[in-house]
């Protein structure tokens, strides 16, 4: 069984404890890393989406990598960025039509989600289980 | 799995990896600045050598660029001996003669001791150590828009025939890649300008961010497959976008009776 993260906005407060959990456990060299989870408004009163990468099958950012520096990950089910391979063309950025591919400056690295290894820790620390990541039936 | 020693300490290391790939996961502090994981290695900095040799040698030693050479059980590697550190302030020196106002360049050489170069300085300096990394990079992402020119003392790395090269998409891989920062770019509103071309910069259609150029969009919607309608908008008005539809579909599922 795969896991996945489970997304209820309803239940999001829009607390943003996730993206502080992302940039900590990203965090090299001393500086904390860019977030790769963005909590925003929904368009409804008092509804926050938190947006992450949800690796996708066939994704666009694999397929416009033009060094193949996007790898899958067997073991997460996660599709990571190797940043030794990449040279920061920004095709991914830019092809990515959910936008979860972004651009790091402070590291100067091209970052996506590559679910912590197995255990995201955005989803342990949201507060009100707006976010979970646990296995379901694909 | 093989075993090889470096500095007198057994290593563990894959049949078929190159030398400089298990030093650096020894963290070890090579210099190199030729090498990229993207391309093939290529061994024009020289700034890797190490010294290798066996038991079999017989006190034999030979000095190779650890970038290129394969390791192989039974090798013992030595990565600061007093001659390699001369061969390497020898380069550094040469590199300075070559380079003599590149901050990285300069760097490096200080940290090897090298604040001056002993030899003669070029008449007209620039930053380009012609390691090739830009161009084999450029080979590597399929545009070959540039390569090195001439021979000897002209050596350089330039477009065809020196003009606005027909091939280049402005992706930037080159300049942001570039170990002395020598290839120039400039990004003015929604121009961008390398090598001699001028391209026009996508805007986000809410925003009106630059982002990548037209013509490296058009490319990657040709040969990738990418539809060129996911270009319109930049990564941060995805994420508002998509955020916005799930937060429709989540209303909905509310509304609508389990």
């Amino acid at each position: 069984m795969k896991s996945r993260f489970i997304v209820t906005p309803i239940l999001c407060t829009g607390c943003r404890t996730c993206e502080l959990a992302c940039s900590f456990t990203h965090a090299k060299d001393g500086k904390v890393g860019r977030s790769r989870i963005y909590p925003l408004a929904g368009g409804f009163k008092d509804l926050y989406v938190p947006v992450v990468c949800l690796q996708c099958e066939d994704p666009a950012c694999v397929k416009s990598c033009l060094v193949d520096a996007i790898h899958f990950n067997e073991n997460t089910g996660a599709y990571e960025i190797n940043p030794e391979i990449c040279v920061r063309c920004m095709a991914c950025v830019a092809a990515c039509p959910f936008g979860c591919s972004l651009f790091d400056p402070q590291q100067n690295l091209v970052i996506k989600c590559d679910l912590c290894g197995g255990d995201p820790a955005c989803a342990h620390f949201c507060p009100t289980k707006a976010l979970t990541y646990k296995p379901i039936a694909v | 799995m093989i075993t090889v020693t470096i500095n007198g300490k057994l290593v563990r290391a894959k049949e078929g990896e190159m030398l400089l790939a298990v030093l650096r996961r020894e963290k070890i502090d090579i210099p190199a600045l030729c090498h990229h994981e993207a391309v093939e290695p290529y061994g024009a900095c020289r700034l890797c050598m190490v010294e290798i040799t066996r038991k079999e040698w017989d006190g034999w030693k030979n000095m190779v660029t650890s970038c290129l050479y394969p390791v192989a059980d039974g090798l013992i590697i030595q990565t600061h001996t007093t001659d390699l550190i001369e061969l390497r302030k020898t380069i550094l020196d040469l590199y300075l003669a070559r380079c003599p106002n590149t901050p990285e360049i300069q760097d490096l050489a200080a940290q090897y001791g090298v604040n001056q170069t002993s030899y003669e300085q070029v008449a007209d300096p620039n930053d380009c150590i012609l390691c090739g990394l830009c161009t084999r990079i450029c080979d590597r992402m399929g545009f070959s828009a540039i390569s090195a020119v001439n021979r000897g003392h002209g050596r350089e790395i330039a477009p065809p025939l020196k003009n606005a090269p027909p091939d280049c998409v402005g992706c930037l891989a080159c300049a942001l890649n570039c170990p002395t920062n020598y290839i120039k770019f400039k990004d003015i509103g929604y121009t961008r300008e390398i090598w001699g071309r001028k391209f026009e910069l996508l805007r986000d259609a809410k925003t009106g961010q630059p982002t990548i150029t037209k013509e490296f969009a058009e490319y990657l919607s040709k040969h990738r497959n990418i539809p060129q309608d996911y270009f319109e908008l930049n990564d941060e008005s995805h994420r508002k976008e998509t955020a916005l539809n799930l937060g429709k579909i989540a209303i909905w599922s509310r509304e609508v009776p389990q």
